[in-house]
């Protein structure tokens, strides 16, 4: 095995490889630090390019981008305070308000460092140990993917701010708009209001770029008139900070490293979850296990390096799933299952042992991806923060426009478009009203599976008691309920202590 | 300098003008109403470049995928019939439209050509019992409407296990798995006993993580020949899917034309043959009036089947 890792990546250092390599990994950086670009808009931009190149080139390509895309969202997140991609959502509770508190630096290096580590430690798990995680994932049935997507509901619950209901509606919200839409079976219409493209559904991605984009550049906008620095360009403050300090920060909390990073790892070995839920349950997870959860949301070190790791390690996740078995679990990895369909690679059991040479070939690329991306970002940093020092009444509108543009060439319908702007009023209208929004996103991404995978448990056995009765499934119905009660009780402990909760950095 | 700009406005407006003139002038959208890297998408993928170098545009898969694919038919026959949208289909047109799942029919939609046939196999969880045919038939007998069938309600999965019950004299139960990426990771761990696949999935049966029980052709194909074919086991079906492009109704006779000529000239290509071969797929053309004719044809007869299955709604 180690023969044909070093072997794999004595391959992929040949400039032939490398260079598609080190192309896919800037052109991931680049859409995944690109608010309203996401990683699986970049990956369906770029795999067109790859059809020319041999096997190994486009698929290193294609694993650049993804690993790139994967940790290019964290410097926006840090930076601007919106999410390059859905998997930077949960960075920006902290890196964000831990730039604004005058250490941008530190933030944006916490994250590459923390995206790094959380990948290779993903990569020591792929490929290592891809056919046991991929068994365990195959033995979930319905029942226990409806648990575990409950259990992954319940936990928003950690995430909601001041208040348990408004976090709670918000998710309620979230799963009501899942439900608009044909229903996934029998195709009856639901809360269609008569509107032809309502039938099919309102999709995740516009409803994330506006709630999450929209509402977040229209407190920009409130704030700048109200401070008045319409054009004022802001300081470069330096990004020049210790690594040895940050990387130790890092290995300060070993425990926290490696408990993420399985999170962002067991998310993208399960198909169908993805990794705009994996940061966030990885943040939820640090938060409840600190010994300082009030920290969270003004800047603490743990939120970045909880959501980073988690996020990069997923990349391996789900790497692993669709190697091993060929099914994708959201839209990146079922476009990179597309590349490998496309430069005529079977993927499926036996792929790893029919063609070891490819296999590692990947391993190896992914392995070196993250090098790749940390001097890519190192050097990219600059150029990246001036986004910072852009006028907002031109940055604004650019990010605006490429909202737009991410949301309409997702299928190059114009309906998306309004879908958006529906979502971008409510998202904001949400704000003004103290909702928290992450909820509300949760709710989306996961209602449709959570709806699917009861009605196939109820097809399947018409006995309701085996949710409960089917051991992961019950444990996991277990934690959610647990996970509720302990949200309920950190609650109850912060009022009678009178913390004051913190409203601006609630979503 | 001047006359440099000016020499580009010209060629500028020259190109757009000619542009203007000939079909097509802008990127074609290739509508296929399933995810990516579902079977649909696996075969249109490597078509789609081969079309665009005939048709001489830029042809763009759109993955429109929901409600059974028919999310994706109803945005075809709503697009513009001007020869920029164009809607890969296969049987489901018909079955979702008799079943009651769909308000789209094929006759919204006039035909350019069918480029492929795949042939459905019986494919059978690791974890079940059965080694071949006959205990599958013995244990049916003995537990009418217990044994798990994944498929897309209404569509091609749904029909063919539904001929089976029919011919054999048996029942299944039924469980929604829309899509055969969804139905592979159910029936792998044995959350469903029977799904209908095809030849991409001989490396999980090589890997002894699938069992093919039987195929559904008239004679045993080459690439798996210990299958038995339905027929030879005494049970009379013959099922395959057949996939080709449609546009909405209404698209001008030149430009029908026009994607007809590059649909056969992309059909011929040794590299999409190729690609077929690798989805366990033979290529199957059939032009503008041959697949109208044989839409007309499998129309009436997916009518019948949903009739005799008890799955007719209109």
């Amino acid at each position: 095995m180690y023969e044909l890792l070093l072997a794999g990546i004595a391959n992929i250092l040949q400039l032939k490889y490398l260079l598609p390599l080190f192309v896919g990994t800037l052109v991931g950086v680049i859409g995944g630090a690109l608010p309203g670009v996401t990683i699986a808009l970049t990956i369906i931009v770029v795999l067109p390019f790859t059809f020319g190149l041999d096997p190994l080139q486009g698929l290193a390509a294609m694993t650049g981008v993804y690993v790139g895309g994967s940790a290019g969202g964290l410097i926006t997140a840090c930076l601007l305070g919106i999410p390059g991609t859905p998997s930077a959502i949960a960075t920006t509770f902290d890196g964000f308000p831990m730039a604004r508190n005058g250490e941008p630096g530190r933030a944006m290096w916490l994250g590459i460092w923390a995206s790094f580590f959380g990948g290779l430690l993903g990569g020591v798990f792929l490929i290592g140990a891809t056919a046991p995680l991929a068994a365990i994932a195959l033995e979930f049935g319905p029942w226990e993917f409806f648990s575990l997507f409950v259990f992954a509901l319940s936990m928003v619950a950690g995430l909601t701010g001041a208040s348990l209901t408004k976090g709670l509606l918000s998710g309620a919200i979230g799963l009501v708009i899942t439900v608009m839409g044909n229903d996934p079976v029998m195709g009856a219409a639901r809360l269609t209001l008569g509107i032809g493209f309502l039938e099919g559904g309102i999709p995740f991605l516009p409803v994330l770029i506006g709630v999450f984009a929209f509402a977040q550049i229209m407190t920009d906008i409130e704030k700048m008139r109200a401070i008045g620095t319409v054009g004022i360009a802001e300081r470069i403050p330096t990004l020049v900070v210790s690594q040895l300090r940050v990387i130790g920060e890092i290995f300060s909390r070993p425990f926290l490293l490696l408990w993420t990073s399985f999170i962002g790892l067991l998310v993208g070995v399960l198909p169908a979850i993805g990794g705009s839920a994996a940061n966030m349950m990885a943040y939820d997870q640090a938060k409840k296990l600190s010994r300082h959860p009030e920290r969270f949301g003004t800047g603490t070190p743990e939120g970045i390096i909880a959501s980073e790791s988690a996020n990069n390690a997923n990349v391996g996740g789900s790497l692993v799933t669709i190697m091993a078995f060929g099914i994708p679990g959201d839209i990146v990895t079922a476009v990179m299952l597309g590349a490998m369909t496309i430069h005529g690679i079977q993927s499926g059991p036996l792929f790893i042992s029919q063609q070891p040479k490819l296999a590692y070939g990947i391993f190896a690329a992914y392995l070196v991806a993250h090098v790749l991306m940390v001097i890519i970002i190192a050097f990219s940093a600059r150029p990246m923060l001036r986004l910072t020092t852009v006028p907002k009444s031109m940055l604004i509108p650019i990010v605006l426009v490429l909202c737009v543009i991410g949301a309409y060439s997702l299928n190059n319908t114009m309906s998306i478009v309004y879908v958006l702007l529906v979502f971008g009023v409510m998202g904001y209208a949400l704000v003004k009203f103290g909702f928290p929004l992450a909820p509300l996103i949760l709710g989306v991404v996961l209602g449709d599976q959570i709806e699917i995978n009861m009605i196939r448990a109820i097809m399947t056995d018409s006995d309701p008691w085996l949710f409960f009765t089917r051991p992961i499934s019950g444990g996991l119905l277990a934690a959610s309920v647990v996970s509720v009660a302990f949200a309920l009780w950190q609650h109850h402990r912060q009022r009678k202590r009178g913390a004051p909760a913190d409203g601006d950095t609630d979503f | 300098m001047k006359r440099f700009l000016a020499a580009i406005a010209a060629a500028a407006l020259l190109t757009s003008l000619t542009a203007f003139a000939a079909y097509p002038e802008r990127p074609i959208k290739m509508i296929v109403p399933w995810a990516a890297g579902g079977d649909t998408d696996n075969i249109f993928r490597p078509f789609a470049p081969q079309f665009q170098k005939h048709v001489g545009q830029t042809v763009v898969i759109a993955n429109v995928g929901g409600a059974s694919g028919t999310k994706g038919a109803k945005e075809a026959k709503e697009s513009p019939p001007d020869g920029y949208t164009l809607y890969s289909v296969h049987e489901y047109i018909h079955s979702t439209y008799y079943t009651g799942v769909a308000d789209v029919n094929y006759t919204d939609f006039e035909p350019i050509c069918l480029i492929s046939s795949t042939p459905s196999v019986l494919t059978a969880s690791p974890k079940t019992p059965w080694k071949d045919w006959k205990a599958l038939l013995e244990d049916a007998k003995k537990r009418p409407g217990q044994i798990t069938v994944g498929a897309t309600l209404g569509s091609t999965s749904h029909f063919f296990p539904a001929l089976v019950e029919k011919a054999a004299g048996i029942k299944f139960k039924y469980v929604s798995y829309e899509g055969l990426a969804p139905r592979m990771n159910a029936i792998l761990g044995g959350h469903i006993d029977l799904t209908d696949s095809n030849l991409t999935q001989k490396g999980k049966v090589e890997a002894g993580q699938l069992r093919f029980i039987a195929i559904a052709t008239e004679k045993r194909n080459a690439e798996i020949p210990n299958v038995p074919t339905l027929k030879e086991l005494g049970v009379n079906v013959v099922y395959d899917v057949n996939r080709g492009l449609l546009a909405p109704k209404g698209t001008p006779a030149d430009v029908l034309a026009k994607l007809e000529s590059a649909c056969a000239a992309a059909a011929k290509e040794p590299a999409f043959a190729e690609a077929l071969k690798k989805q366990g797929t033979a290529a199957r053309y059939l032009g503008r009036k041959e697949y109208s004719q044989w839409l007309k044809k499998n129309d009436d007869l997916n009518k019948t089947l949903a009739k005799d299955l008890g799955l007719l709604k209109r």
